[in-house]
């Protein structure tokens, strides 16, 4: 792939590589989900660096950290808060729950019951969390990495399609390339325990956002992208289409791919480039596994920009 | 555009699209198939249109008899061996069997290079059944159709490319068509019968002998009975005197010539101080053997044989329209010596069928001793006798024509005037005959195109006056003339067009119709003479023609890249194009997956040591980035993108 990230963002992505060796491409995919404004699952084999990803991405954007362990006894209250009698006071009062952060991470999502996962889906996508109807409005930004087991495995309960759409992006890590892993086999990485300074200031990180927003797309990027768009949804391979949301969080993928590039606009390039991950989790072969490089390849041997 | 991607992936199968370019090619021969044929092809299109499957052993033989069945009622009665000698006939067996066997190879769902040939056999023979306007207009859609199925097969599938090149290569095809149909010339299937019995059969107007009774043939009809073409502009009317045929003998109701068998000495032709003219004559069939020439003819027309009266005949009657050049000068009167034989027929007359028309020339032959002077006394006679014009005149006596005529009804039309007129000329001594032919009517003109018509049949005298034959236009000696609309309204109904403006749409189409007809549809090999004649004697009309043969290249070329213009989705694309056609000759080609800015990477990758030429390449890049994507659509950055790739290609 051909990009190149602009330099304001360089430190920013070294300082999490430090602990993620080698997955530069990965940190920045993560970065450009968070200034789309949009949340993250990390669909991984346990061990890669998942937790290590959201938690120094976190540090360095400057961010509140919550996590939530998802197991399957949980209840939406242990994500979203509750109103316990306050003995001393006499009266209800709220206590929030881990989700009141801006950045969280939900570790092992699938491992709890629809129900609680539904909790926290419903406040991924409006930002306010209700309880004993009052809304409490959740805090800006607000950023949410999920993480789930591919394997399927006893007592999961994985998530329905439906709710897979409130995700904007999902990729795995994968395993290192044989220079980083011996890096870190040799343990050049940087202790686990070093907490990162933050490089972007909230500031900055509003404007980075709404920089996300400005970024231009032309009419002929308009039409390629909705050549995807149609494309997922004539083709026969795929179960059905993107949806409207998923059409809009490739749009804004493509756009803050493009920010994080330095440019105000974007090309097909930056299309190419996020297509398959805010699809992976979106689309279905009929036949055969789903992956973000057999998504890839099936949209863009079909579908070609002529510019 | 949009509403074509629709077909943007209609798969049609080679089969689906063979049975498509069947329909189109069947379609005109439909016309002529029999009804038993009809069924026959009916059900089989049935049969294919709802089995999906190959059809059995037992259902191709089943059609086979059916066929053959089909193919004996529709020639029954028809059909001997020496039929086969027609034309048409031999074709149509041929059509037919064609039909039967294409039938059966369809069922197979076979597709053999038979089966691929036969649209195009089709094709060609329909054009023996028709040949007209509207067939060239339909084969020339035919070929365009199965061009595009050709092509859109080749495209798999692809309707709305596959249309655009086929409009492309129609269109570079275009000039080409027209240099080789000058050049070679095709043989009209009307003209060569290769061997076969010409069958047309029509009759009309003009014939041998003249009747003054009611039998008189009078048919003011519209239908065209040769059409002229000029060098120039059509002369004015009283110039545009056809020559049919000759009558000297007086039959009291009717007029003949002289018999053939006569020996008569050759005319010696002399030439006449008029400038001649020339024109082309299409002559639809008479089934007669006179070709009409104008008066007075200078030479006989190839093929056909000018008498000493200037008639021209052919050996055989004309059953195909027939086309001529021929030379005339318009004159009115031309020198003859004549023999004893014609001076003597032209001067017999019976003085007791009409006697008193023979006191009247008694008196003018006393009075006058010179013959100039008679003739015009008998002009002023007829006109003294006010005689009207009428096409509905009552019946005269017929053993008393010209007393008749002259003294008692006084309603005639241009055979009773010529009639009476070379009797009483004959009565005072003049020689005179009558001269049946066509009279041009130039509101039937239109620049250098002339369309005679039935109604334009006329007859006129000839007096034989100072050696010399001098035409005499005897119709303008009546006094009074009954428009035809009069005798209209008598409730018979004559059904020519009255509004002018319909008039006149109809004779530009038919001008129209003339000229396609003369130079296309009946282009021959002795037109490409006319052409190089004309070519000859005309220098100028080469440059006409090279300029509009390059005209008709550049409108074709034209055309060609309005069809071909660039679908691209920019303008900067569009300026690229030469730049990207020159990296692909030079074959560096661009992946159907990459993106512009992917191909221009992966370029300066492999050429890093050109660092002159990449370092264009990503200017280019960076530029064309910010136009296409970057919405900065400015004039200076076309420019600039412009003059990169100029550079680029300089280097």
């Amino acid at each position: 792939m051909n990009y190149k990230i602009s330099s304001e963002f360089i430190p920013t992505i070294n300082a999490i590589e430090k602990h993620l060796v080698g997955k530069r491409e990965t940190i920045a995919l993560s970065l450009a989900t968070f200034f789309a404004g949009g949340h993250l699952l990390l669909e991984d084999i346990p061990g890669v660096g998942k937790t290590t990803l959201a938690k120094y991405l976190s540090q360095v954007l400057g961010l509140d950290f919550g996590r939530i362990q998802f197991t399957s006894d949980m209840l939406p209250s242990d994500i979203l808060g509750l109103n316990y009698y306050n003995q001393k006071e006499g009266s209800f009062v709220f206590k929030q729950g881990p989700i009141f952060t801006s950045f969280l991470l939900a570790d092992e999502i699938n491992r709890s019951m629809p129900k609680t996962q539904s909790a926290l889906l419903q406040a991924m996508e409006e930002g306010v969390v209700t309880i004993d109807s009052v809304a409490y409005t959740l805090p800006e930004p607000f950023f949410v990495i999920g993480t789930q087991n591919p394997h399927e495995e006893v007592g999961t309960f994985p998530l329905p399609n439906s709710q897979l759409d409130r995700f904007m992006c999902s990729f795995g890590i994968g395993y290192p390339d044989s220079a980083s892993e011996r890096a870190i086999l040799k343990g050049d990485k940087e202790d686990s325990n070093t907490v990162s300074q933050a490089l972007l200031t909230s500031s900055e990180v509003e404007m980075y956002m709404k920089k996300v927003i400005k970024v231009t797309l032309s009419d002929a990027l308009l039409d390629f992208l909705q050549a995807i768009i149609a494309y997922t949804r004539e083709s026969e391979v795929f179960e059905y289409g993107l949806s409207i949301r998923g059409a809009l969080a490739l749009t804004a993928m493509v756009k803050s791919w493009a920010m994080l590039q330095g440019r105000n606009y974007a090309t097909a390039d930056d299309v190419q480039m996020v297509t398959s991950i805010v699809c992976s989790h979106r689309l279905v072969f009929i036949e055969g596994k789903t992956t973000a490089k057999r998504i890839h390849d099936e949209i863009f041997t079909q579908i070609h920009s002529d510019t | 555009m949009k509403f074509l991607n629709i077909f943007q992936n209609t798969n049609l199968t080679p089969l689906k699209l063979l049975d498509l370019a069947f329909i189109i090619v069947l379609l005109p021969l439909f016309l002529m198939l029999k009804v038993p044929m009809l069924v026959f092809v009916v059900m089989v299109l049935g049969i294919v249109f709802f089995t999906k499957k190959p059809a059995k052993t037992w259902l191709i033989i089943l059609i086979f008899v059916l066929g053959i069945f089909a193919l004996y009622l529709s020639l029954y009665g028809a059909f001997s061996f020496r039929g086969l000698s027609r034309l048409k006939l031999f074709l149509e067996l041929l059509v037919y069997v064609l039909l039967i066997v294409v039938s059966m190879q369809r069922l197979t769902q076979q597709i053999n290079i038979y089966l691929l040939l036969s649209p195009f056999l089709f094709l060609a023979l329909s054009l023996f059944f028709f040949h007209g306007m509207l067939m060239l207009i339909y084969v020339i859609f035919e070929i365009f159709f199965l061009l595009w199925m050709i092509l859109s097969h080749r495209m798999e599938g692809d309707i709305v490319e596959s249309f655009r090149s086929s409009i492309v290569m129609f269109m570079y095809s275009l000039p080409w068509v027209v240099v080789l149909f000058i050049f070679f010339p095709r043989i009209s299937f009307e003209h060569a019968s290769y061997g076969f019995r010409g069958e047309t059969v029509q009759r009309m107007g003009h014939d041998g002998t003249m009747f003054l009774d009611n039998k008189a043939l009078l048919v003011p009809s519209d239908r065209i009975v040769m059409e002229v073409g000029f060098e120039k502009k059509v002369p004015p009317s009283n110039l545009l005197y056809f020559r049919g045929s000759i009558l000297y003998i007086d039959n009291k109701d009717h007029w003949e010539p002289i018999p053939s068998f006569v020996k008569r000495k050759k005319q010696v032709l002399r030439k006449i101080n008029v400038d001649t003219i020339e024109y082309k004559v299409t002559l639809y069939p008479t089934q007669k053997r006179w070709i009409y020439l104008l008066d007075v003819p200078v030479k006989p027309v190839k093929e056909s044989k000018l008498d000493r009266d200037l008639i021209s005949t052919v050996k055989h009657s004309i059953k195909e329209p027939m086309h001529y050049a021929a030379t005339s000068a318009l004159s009115s009167r031309f020198y003859d010596e004549l023999d004893r034989y014609t001076l003597k027929v032209s001067s017999r007359v019976n003085p007791k069928h009409n006697p008193q028309t023979y006191a009247e020339a008694m008196k003018i032959k006393d009075l006058y001793p010179s013959i100039e002077k008679r003739a015009k006394e008998i002009i002023k006679f007829f006109k003294s006798k006010s005689l009207t014009y009428t096409l509905k005149p009552e019946p005269l006596d017929i053993n008393h024509t010209t007393d008749s005529f002259l003294f008692d009804k006084r309603r005639g039309y241009c055979v009773h005037f010529a009639s009476s007129f070379v009797t009483m000329a004959r009565m005072t001594g003049i020689p005179s005959r009558i001269v049946t032919g066509y009279k041009g009517d130039v509101s039937n003109a239109l620049n250098n195109y002339l369309a005679v018509k039935e109604k334009n049949a006329h007859a006129w005298a000839e007096l034989y006056i100072n050696q010399h034959w001098v035409r005499y236009e005897t119709t303008s000696t009546a006094s009074h003339i009954e428009s035809q609309q009069q005798t209209d309204e008598d409730g018979e109904s004559v059904k020519s067009t009255k509004n002018p403006l319909v008039k006149k749409v109809n004779l530009y189409l038919m001008y129209a119709k003339y000229q396609v007809e003369t130079w296309i549809l009946y282009y021959s090999n002795i037109r490409q003479k006319q052409l190089l004649q004309y070519a000859k004697d005309n220098p100028k009309f080469i440059f006409t023609f090279v300029v509009s043969l390059i005209f008709l290249v550049m409108i074709s070329f034209l055309l060609i890249s309005y069809f071909r213009r660039p679908t691209y989705s920019s303008e900067a694309l569009a300026i690229l194009q030469p730049l990207l056609q020159f990296l692909k000759k030079k074959g560096f080609v661009r992946k159907k997956s990459e993106s512009l800015h992917q191909y221009f990477m992966h370029y300066v990758e492999e050429n890093q040591e050109k660092i002159e030429l990449t370092m264009i390449i990503k200017e280019i890049d960076k530029i064309y980035e910010l136009i296409v994507y970057g919405n900065m659509n400015t004039k200076e950055l076309l420019k600039g993108l412009k003059k990169l790739v100029k550079k680029f290609k300089k280097i």
